[in-house]
């Protein structure tokens, strides 16, 4: 746990007035606040430590105990008992008490939660700077991954959030990004408040066989030169089972073809697929014989 | 659907907030108020943002004007971010060796 330089988060120095701090965490907020950011874990970040920063800045007693710590915070305890000592020996009054708490706070992404070092030196307490008052619960995000092929079906999956289980289920079909709200499944709501809810965002894998574009998949298929000149057969894999194409005589390198409804699954309609788009690539031989070569140089001369 | 309802001055009073900040957002066209008997209500649906709303007006100081331009522009950003991401997926294609080709 490293001290943390509140004045050089909000960018003060320290003789900053109150006012000049709440000006420059005003300035800050309205830059990194999470509701200006969609989607920008560190600006989130950011605003945890901004707001931090000014939970500790801008209460008058907790500058204080900052300002008189500074980093030898570790050391707050014994300090504040020298002081209490100090203070009794010239008999004058007025210190300030400790408030050391636990050790269980840290950054993890909530609005309002602080840093060990904060907890370490003010106790473990949520901030009170916001002049507002929820009433909807917060709002929570999960990301979901999910391999390609589990993407492809329809099945369950639990979700432990905030240590409580949701069961949901995943149709096939599901989007890389692709985001699904679950209403009430968030945090608890405020004096009497509905609760907030919980948004899952899927993250698919890469498959190495296929790429997809919405609900068409693209794949590449070797095919032998001989193959591509005189046609032939060739028996390729698609989600759902082995197909056999036919390859017409003199078939080009990066030809494509199109398997109609053998893509993906269409997302909330039900045996509806997208398309399989195949490239040929064509491979040329390697490791040719001399009597290889002189059969080539034959058919060039022809 | 079943839409929830809950009572303005309710709400109001239990989050703190000023009546006449909901009447502005509503004259702004960023909330909508429902009106039934007499009584004024809100539907739950709309509490995200409208909680959005009050963190930039009362811990921000953004005016409503301002509001109204952020959620615009929010918009859009979601929009491009949507966008990026079916971007970088054709990308990735065309990384691999594939060539893009007009559908037919």
């Amino acid at each position: 746990m490293a001290y943390i330089d509140y004045y050089g988060i909000l960018g003060v120095n320290k003789t900053a007035s109150q006012d000049d701090i709440k000006k420059a965490f005003k300035k800050l907020a309205r830059k990194y606040h999470p509701d200006l950011n969609p989607n920008d874990p560190s600006a989130k970040q950011k605003f945890q430590e901004i707001n931090e920063a000014n939970e500790v800045l801008g209460d008058p007693e907790k500058r204080k105990k900052y300002d008189a710590y500074g980093e030898n915070w570790k050391h707050a305890d014994e300090f504040e008992a020298q002081q209490r000592h100090q203070q009794q020996g010239r008999q004058s009054g007025g210190y300030w008490s400790s408030e050391n708490g636990g050790f269980s706070g840290h950054f993890s992404g909530n609005e309002g939660e602080f840093s060990d070092f904060f907890e370490s030196l003010f106790g473990s307490r949520r901030g009170n700077h916001r002049s507002t008052t929820g009433f909807k619960g917060q709002d929570y995000n999960a990301e979901l991954h999910l391999s390609f092929r589990s993407a492809a079906t329809t099945h369950k999956q639990v979700l432990e959030v905030n240590g409580k289980k949701i069961r949901i289920t995943v149709p096939a079909g599901v989007n890389d990004g692709q985001t699904i709200k679950l209403n009430g499944q968030g945090g608890p709501g405020i004096n009497g408040g509905p609760a907030g809810d919980l948004y899952i965002t899927f993250v698919i894998a890469d498959d190495p066989e296929y790429k997809r574009d919405g609900d068409n998949l693209y794949q590449t298929v070797p095919v032998d030169l001989y193959t591509a000149i005189l046609g032939g057969e060739k028996i390729i894999n698609t989600l759902n089972g082995k197909v056999k194409l036919k390859i017409n005589p003199e078939t080009q390198n990066g030809t494509k073809v199109r398997l109609k409804g053998k893509g993906f699954p269409v997302y909330k309609k039900e045996g509806q697929f997208g398309d399989l788009i195949i490239t040929y690539e064509i491979q040329i031989p390697m490791n040719l014989t001399e009597k290889q070569k002189d059969l080539f140089r034959e058919l060039q001369k022809s | 659907m079943e839409t929830d309802f809950i009572i303005i001055s309710e709400y109001c009073e239990k989050s703190h907030t000023d009546p006449v900040f909901l009447q502005s957002l509503e004259e702004s066209g960023l909330i909508e108020i429902h009106r039934i008997n007499g009584k004024q209500y809100l539907s739950a649906s709309q509490l995200g943002e409208l909680e959005k709303y009050s963190h930039l007006y009362y811990d921000l100081s953004i005016n409503i004007e301002g509001i109204d331009a952020i959620r615009h522009i929010l918009q859009r950003i979601e929009d491009l971010q949507h966008e990026l991401r079916q971007l970088k997926r054709r990308t990735l294609r065309f990384e691999t060796g594939e060539s893009f080709f007009t559908e037919d």
